[in-house]
């Protein structure tokens, strides 16, 4: 499976980027990696350049609220052309303080599919792992 | 008028700059007070120089800043430039300062100098009667690099490597090698005029796990490409590695290394410090663990034998420091400095060897690209993967490298990507790892030797 992935916005924290990188890679995904300082624009581009399964978007400086939230308005944007890839965003969502419990819906809200706000890498890869293997059932 | 000239006359004729006086400036340097110098302190000090981070966006925030330090008993102050500055943006620099002077805010992660402009800014450089070295992360610091000098800075800290591949995800490489050809130049003509200017490496890199090798591969070709424009004074460093044994072997190559070179392309008037960067990594929130880890770095610098060292603040992981809680850390590491005493000689021939070896494989391959110039060759091997950075997040870096750290916690490459590592010598890096794990635990252990000091 194709994955897109990178860090949203102006953000430039690139040491977890490189380990969600290796960390796909070792569970035998095809990765596309845009490393730091991405725009919304920049990876759906890539979507469907590569013709990807997956975006997996992360974000550390919490200011992925600020960009996610055009995430429908491009989708919709782009026809049926986005219906079947997975949208993933992952990371320290929010600036200060915030409950996953609050987050989580917001950003399902926004267009996503899989969320995880202060989740360990590898929980949140697992995760992954499940939602494609129940949905290609 | 030479092409240099007529590019400084253009560089300088900015709606920032207050009326450039060319003559006044060289009258100045000239006359500057030798102690003023950091190369100068290099030679009669006979002693390792101390030397903090800080910078605040007010005048009068920064003298007080200066006098902490001062009482604390520094060596070298720093100034360190803010964010927009270094992204040549001294409209909103500006702003920031305005504001940060009507509301006791501060606006600035740092100190906006052209902004300040050099006639003021003299006044606090040369009130101290020290040397003061510049801090920023500037890919074109032209403009920036003569308000310094005309300000009584005389260090000058960076690099088209380093200032680059840590800070910027697409920031053109070759302009940044252009931009300090033109820093290096303007710093060797006015080191002809009184002690000379001291330029120093960003040794430390991205401070994520980068292997000994590719440090001091980066630190000796951006020493060769400031000797080469004549500057006669150049300080490499490093930060900490993590492992003691892994650092003394760094600061005992790296000195031997730097030598070599020099005189291989025919410098042997230029006077090499090596520079000590106390833990450039994630810090442990408890300020106290954090200032037990400051203190080790120092003992650490002592056994690698640095000339100067470049200090944290136990406020490391909560944010920009306080002035005191900077200057404490100034006192500290002086107190250490004088109590350690009787230090022991320690020599590990066979890292230095395969360090040694590794290093010269790297250069090599670079001095044997084809281009005509050694910025072209340098620029060349960082985009074939020749010189590969772990964790930059520029686009230019080849991003294969992987490394690790051994039991020991010296950081070993377990890939070596397209970096020309000799067969024998990755034998050995590899050797002194578990290997037998699946990635997800090296995955694992990489997010573990990250973390390793918090």
């Amino acid at each position: 499976m194709k994955v897109v992935t990178g860090v949203v916005g102006n953000d430039i924290h690139v040491v977890a980027n490189r380990l969600i990188d290796l960390s796909l890679q070792a569970r035998g995904f095809e990765v596309f990696n845009l490393g730091v300082n991405t725009y919304l624009e920049e990876f759906i581009d890539a979507v469907i350049e590569t013709n990807a399964d997956i975006l997996l978007i992360s974000s550390l400086n919490g200011e992925a609220e600020g960009w996610c939230r055009e995430v429908k308005i491009l989708k919709s944007k782009y026809g049926n052309l986005l219906d079947e890839v997975v949208f993933m965003i992952g990371g320290n969502l929010v600036v200060g303080t915030g409950s996953a419990d609050d987050i989580v819906p917001r950003f399902k809200n926004y267009g996503f599919d899989l969320v995880f706000h202060q989740v360990d890498l590898n929980t949140g890869l697992d995760a992954l792992e499940e939602f494609m293997k129940e949905r290609n059932a | 008028m030479s092409l240099l000239q007529e590019e400084r006359n253009i560089i300088l004729n900015n709606e920032y700059v207050d009326n450039f006086d060319f003559a006044e400036v060289e009258e100045f340097v000239k006359n500057a007070s030798k102690n003023l110098f950091i190369s100068h302190n290099f030679k009669t000090k006979k002693k390792m120089l101390v030397q903090p981070r800080g910078g605040f966006p007010t005048y009068n925030k920064m003298f007080a800043l200066y006098e902490f330090f001062d009482k604390a008993g520094v060596d070298v102050l720093p100034c360190t430039i803010d964010s927009n500055t270094r992204l040549n943006d001294y409209a909103t620099a500006q702003k920031m300062l305005r504001l940060s002077e009507e509301n006791e805010v501060d606006m600035l992660n740092g100190f906006p100098l052209i902004n300040h402009g050099y006639r003021t800014a003299r006044k606090m450089m040369t009130h101290f009667d020290k040397p003061i070295s510049l801090r920023h992360g500037t890919p074109d610091a032209r403009l920036l690099i003569e308000t310094a000098i005309a300000s009584g800075i005389f260090e000058i800290e960076g690099g088209p490597i380093t200032y680059l591949l840590p800070y910027s995800k697409n920031f053109p490489l070759d302009k940044a090698f252009l931009y300090w050809k033109y820093v290096e130049r303007v710093c060797a003509n006015y080191s002809k005029l009184n002690e000379p200017i001291n330029r120093e490496s960003f040794g430390p890199l991205t401070a994520t796990l980068v292997p000994p090798c590719i440090t001091i591969v980066i630190q000796l070709l951006e020493m060769l490409l400031s000797l080469e424009e004549g500057v006669k004074s150049f300080s490499v460093s490093f930060s900490q590695t993590g492992s003691m044994n892994q650092d003394i072997v760094m600061g005992a190559v790296i000195r031997k290394l730097a030598k070599y070179y020099s005189h291989e392309i025919g410098v042997d008037d230029a006077d090499i410090h090596l520079v000590y960067h106390q833990w450039m990594g994630a810090f442990p929130m408890d300020p106290n663990f954090a200032s037990q880890l400051i203190n080790m770095s120092t003992v650490i610098a002592s056994m690698v034998g640095a000339d100067k060292i470049i200090t944290k603040t136990n406020q490391e992981a909560a944010g920009i420091p306080t002035k005191e809680a900077n200057a404490e850390t100034v006192a500290n590491t002086q107190y250490t400095l004088r109590i350690l005493n009787g230090l022991p000689s320690v020599v590990d021939k066979e890292e230095e060897e395969n360090l040694t070896l590794e290093v010269k494989a790297i250069m090599e391959a670079v001095f044997n690209d084809s281009a005509d110039t050694l910025w072209r060759k340098v620029f060349n091997s960082i985009k074939n993967g020749t010189i590969d950075v772990p964790f930059s997040p520029h686009i230019i870096n080849n991003n294969e490298m992987i490394t690790i750290r051994d039991a020991k916690k010296n950081i070993r490459i377990i890939k070596r990507g397209k970096v020309p590592i000799p067969d024998r010598c990755f034998e050995y890096e590899k050797r002194q790892c578990d290997l037998t794990k699946d990635t997800t635990s090296i995955v694992n252990d990489i997010i573990h030797d990250i973390g390793i000091m918090q």
